[in-house]
């Protein structure tokens, strides 16, 4: 097997004895100074850099060594691949210390292009960039020799400008730019010459090329770009190719407001013959300063890229550089407009009847992102409205399109760059955030962490409770996208085979049947609903059960506890009381009604049961006002069965907050209606019945629950002996067979050990009061921040007081 | 997920806009070229917690972006890492993306070498890596993955990314043909030169080329790996 085989050399390779590897290097240095470099000394170069490069360790060659790697580089009679080898492996060791390259006096370019690659990698600390980008441009402006072309240094010259935009010089950016003009407007529209081949049957006078052709076959009809075709390519088209590659990265670094200073000499020699559509229509920019030319020049193939991009491309392959030219095109003119606003009138129209032509091809989408940019950036400047452009993008192409994971991230992208657009409570990107939520439901893995960008931009009063109904229907989500897609790819007669009267059997024959119609519709909404009730979902998300154990609506599953504490967190900054009420009556009542997956379940209520309690924190009154619906999920011991997490921390929540001390309405009526409620649930879990056997509950319910009595009781004094007489029963319970079967040792041990401390602090009625009430203000301090930490402290003080135990040292 | 909760920060909740917060400037911080480790391990749910997969290795790696502060040491073995840490998290989303797909990871090589590879049906994506994690700025990540091998691009995040995935796939192709990536045995190891060869001229110093199919070929033409062979 591969891998096996790999992992064996890469072994191999990286635990050479150095003895071994010191005679290697001997050999291929023999190899590189005998007479004829070949076939061998290239496959013992490749085999040294496996070496060098297997590592992530220093590789340290004998310094001769690396010194006549450098002279083999730097010498013209090599073959290529040695030289290419020699750089490889010098720039395998980068950083390198015994490098004595320079690019100085190099006059080959791609001699240049080599050296230019090892001394970039060597991180800049003799000054390696500037000396590159020096370099490249002095052989830019100068005389090029014979046989030696631009096109190996222009990517070094961007590659410069990407670790360090400043290497260049004003006068030189001019220079570069007044040399992007003409490569980019005057290149030959006339194919290359194949390179002769010289051998007995070539024939000196072939053919004359013809013209280059557009994507379709037709005689190109106005100046070359890189969506022009041929079967040579000259050198000018060559640089045109990679002008056009690295346009944006020159006109985003130098294209802006710089030291420009017009020079009304700067007149390029340009070939008069190309008869332009484009460039007829512009005004005449020879007097124009370099960088404002190359803007000129940048937008008029720009437009030209834009036309070409409307023709049927023979080669499929051609066909998808039509649509990267088209993004590429988009993002220049943005930045074009953005340097210069006069820009903005002529390309928006432009754009304007570019949008309206791919707005209806799926197979454009990824271009609409960058158009929509566009119109973002420019349309208030021109007064223009493009509601219409954001709308379509918003709501058709997310709803359509969210099973195609590139755009699915670049949309997601596109959403956390202009995060401020979800802002405006009105705009069209705000309501759309459902189907924002397919992007996600589909495509979890990738996007997840996008989301936790995105999530609190999303959110406010207005959107919160849909979008906690939508967190928590995620799952949902991702099965009823499948059933969609599943459906489309139907066949008429199989989707009309639906009979109404007939209940569905599947969830395809589901999707299109009255009865889940609507629902289906409501859960793949576009935009959101906020008059809409969930609660509808009901049978659906029963029905698509089905699809639980799908791995796609598993990894979704997967997501939704890490989003719904983002959700929490973010809304605890802006939530008010009523909505913070909402949310609490939603974790009960949403509680029962997830999509049914145990792991998701386990999950949710996990993350819900914690951010219970944070809310209760923010907001204790809410124990008062909703004391009814509490105390209906209080008195359910089903809800201990289903959901203990939830259930406890409620129980613990109403211990710690159901205080005069947090809100003057908590009257000893109320503390008394939770009391009995907690009293009779916790006898009822904890009754011994002659016959039946004792349901396990975890111990933490039982001892949270005596727990919560006592504070209560601290509270209500009159409450003290009804609850002191339950804890001491507790003795009886925990010692009794058919306890003892359930539960182990240790958990009898912590549940009685509990019920004595909490007897023990009731004889002292007013000290239980302080230490289960801390007032509000020092709720803060260190000491009282966890309750949970400090209580049992407490409980340990009060105890050994209790017990008269001698050299108590508190802490 | 692969992504990891850790490494799950939200953002402030400020205004902001990548494109207008100073110059993003487009390019290619890297090419890597690794294998997709072992079979995925049995446990069907990959958490947050899974461990790394077995094995996966860098079969070739080249990377375009100045290496970052420190000893000439550390940095190369930063390098390294970083690019050791794109391919695991290449496998991790592959893992991700086969199992949603509901096809079982097939790493296997195929079982005639010289089987035609669809390319098109390989299974490929973007992520974005965080800040520090491992490269000291944002970048998204172009992957492709194809029999029991992955392809990646690390991208500046306002790349051309349609651009950059067929690029990817362009590479891919002649790649799997230069290295003999299919064939038995791991002489794709031993042919550094053909693969420094190829990334030379479909991407120059880490420049994405808008290049037509005959563009493109007639640059390969131009490989002098054949010169010698």
């Amino acid at each position: 097997m591969f891998t096996a085989a790999a992992e064996g050399l890469l072994k191999q390779a990286r635990e050479i004895p150095e003895e071994e590897l010191g005679r290697f290097v001997s050999h291929v240095a023999a190899l590189l100074q005998g007479r004829d470099a070949g076939a061998e000394a290239v496959d013992c170069l490749q085999r040294l850099h496996l070496v060098v490069a297997a590592t992530k360790y220093p590789r340290t060659l004998d310094g001769k060594f690396v010194e006549l790697l450098q002279t083999v580089l730097c010498s013209p009679k090599y073959p290529e691949q040695v030289q290419v080898l020699c750089a490889a492996i010098l720039r395998e060791m980068s950083p390198c210390n015994e490098l004595i390259l320079s690019c100085d006096d190099v006059q080959d370019t791609k001699l240049l292009s080599l050296i230019s690659s090892i001394l970039l990698a060597q991180g800049d600390k003799k000054a390696e960039v500037s000396a590159v980008a020096q370099r490249v441009v002095k052989v830019l402006e100068g005389r090029l020799p014979e046989g030696q072309s631009f096109r190996h240094i222009l990517p070094v010259l961007s590659n410069v400008i990407s670790i360090s935009p400043v290497s260049l010089a004003e006068e030189q950016i001019n220079v570069v730019s007044k040399k992007m003009v003409d490569w980019l407007r005057y290149a030959s529209t006339q194919q290359g010459v194949p390179q002769p081949s010289g051998g007995f049957f070539s024939n000196p006078r072939a053919r004359q090329p013809g013209p280059v052709t557009e994507v379709d076959g037709a005689i190109a009809t106005d100046f070359f770009t890189v969506l022009s075709l041929a079967q040579h390519y000259t050198e000018d088209q060559w640089l045109n190719m990679q002008a056009f590659s690295m346009l944006r990265k020159w006109l985003l670094c130098y294209g802006g407001e710089g030291l420009s200073t017009p020079n009304s000499d700067d007149r390029s020699e340009m070939d008069g013959s190309v008869i332009s559509m484009v460039s007829t229509t512009s005004t005449s920019s020879h007097l124009l300063p370099p960088k404002e030319r190359l803007r000129e020049k940048a937008f008029e193939y720009c437009q030209r890229l834009i036309e070409q991009s409307n023709r049927r491309a023979l080669k499929k392959a051609d066909g998808e550089l039509q649509k990267a030219c088209l993004i590429e095109a988009v993002t220049i003119l943005d930045i074009i407009c953005k340097q210069d606003s006069s820009y903005v009138y002529r390309t928006l129209s432009s754009l304007k009847i570019l949008h309206s032509r791919i707005s209806g091809d799926v197979a454009f989408a990824r271009a609409l992102l960058p158009l929509a940019q566009f119109f973002l950036n420019h349309s208030e400047t021109a007064a223009v409205d493009s509601d219409a452009v954001y709308k379509h993008l918003f709501t058709e192409i997310p709803a359509q399109l969210f099973h195609n994971p590139s755009l699915a991230f670049e949309f997601i992208q596109f959403c956390k760059d202009n995060s401020q657009l979800f802002t405006d409570t009105s705009s069209i990107f705000r309501q759309s955030f459902p189907n924002l939520f397919k992007f996600l439901a589909w495509n979890s893995p990738s996007l997840i962490s996008e989301f936790v960008d995105l999530l609190p931009f999303l959110l406010d009063a207005g959107t919160a409770i849909e979008i906690f109904h939508l967190l928590l229907d995620l799952p949902c989500l991702t099965a009823a996208l499948d059933i969609q897609l599943r459906s489309t790819s139907l066949s008429a007669s199989e989707k009309a085979a639906c009979d109404p009267a007939v209940k569905p059997a599947t969830c395809l024959e589901a999707f299109r049947h009255p009865l889940y119609k609507s629902m289906f519709q409501y859960l793949l909404r576009v935009e959101a609903a906020p008059e809409d009730s969930p609660e509808r979902l009901i049978p659906l998300r029963q029905l698509l059960g089905s699809l639980a154990s799908s791995p796609r609506v598993v990894q979704c599953a997967e997501t939704v506890p890490v989003l719904l504490e983002l959700f929490f967190s973010v809304v605890a900054e802006f939530a008010d009381k009523p909505l913070i009420n909402q949310l609490v009556l939603l974790v009960l009542q949403r509680s029962d009604q997830l999509y049914e997956t145990s792991a998701f379940k386990d999950d949710v209520y996990r993350v819900l049961s914690s951010q219970l309690l944070t809310l209760c924190k923010l907001h204790p009154a809410l124990l008062v006002e909703l004391s009814k619906e509490l105390l209906e999920f209080l008195a359910s011991v089903n809800n201990i069965r289903n959901k203990e997490a939830l259930f406890t921390h409620m129980v613990w929540a109403i211990g710690e907050y159901m205080s005069v001390s947090y809100d003057k309405r908590c009257t000893v009526e109320q503390i008394n209606r939770f009391f009995e409620a907690l009293e009779a649930t916790l006898f009822e879990i904890t009754q011994l019945r002659p016959l039946a056997s004792i349901p396990n509950y975890a111990p933490r319910v039982i001892t949270v629950l005596m727990t919560t009595l006592t504070k209560l009781a601290s509270r209500s004094q009159d409450l003290i002996p009804r609850v002191s007489l339950f804890l001491s029963k507790m003795r009886m319970f925990v010692q009794s067979p058919a306890v003892t079967s359930v539960y182990c040792e240790e958990d009898r041990e912590e549940i009685l050990n509990r019920a004595t401390e909490l007897m023990n602090l009731l004889k002292m009625p007013s000290v239980a009061q302080f230490v289960f009430t801390p007032p509000v203000d020092v709720a803060t301090t260190a000491f009282q921040r966890d309750a949970n930490e400090s209580l049992p402290f407490a409980l340990r003080i009060v105890s050994r007081l209790l017990e008269g135990g001698a050299g108590f040292m508190p802490g | 997920m692969a992504a990891g909760r850790g490494c799950l920060r939200p953002l402030r909740r400020a205004p902001r806009d990548g494109r207008r917060a100073g110059v993003a400037v487009a390019m290619v911080r890297a090419f890597v070229l690794h294998t997709l480790g072992g079979p995925a391990p049995p446990a069907a749910a990959p958490g947050p917690a899974a461990a790394p997969p077995p094995r996966c290795r860098v079969l070739y790696a080249r990377a375009y972006e100045a290496p970052g502060e420190g000893a000439p040491a550390r940095q190369r073995l930063r390098r390294k890492e970083q690019l050791l840490a794109v391919a695991r998290q290449v496998t991790s989303q592959c893992r991700l993306l086969q199992a949603a797909a509901g096809r079982a990871a097939s790493l296997a090589p195929p079982q005639l070498p010289d089987e035609p590879v669809s390319l098109q049906a390989a299974p490929g994506g973007l992520f974005r890596l965080r800040p520090g994690d491992p490269f000291s700025g944002p970048a998204t990540v172009v992957w492709l993955a194809v029999l029991a091998l992955g392809f990646a691009l690390v991208c500046e995040p306002h790349e051309n990314l349609l651009l950059a995935e067929s690029t990817l796939r362009r590479l891919a192709r002649r790649l799997l043909g230069a290295l003999r990536l299919l064939g038995p045995g791991a002489e794709a190891l031993l042919r550094a030169g053909h693969a420094e060869a190829l990334l030379d001229r479909l991407l120059p110093h880490g420049q994405l080329l808008f290049l037509g199919e005959a563009a493109a070929q007639a640059l390969e033409r131009e490989a002098p790996a054949k010169a010698l062979r």
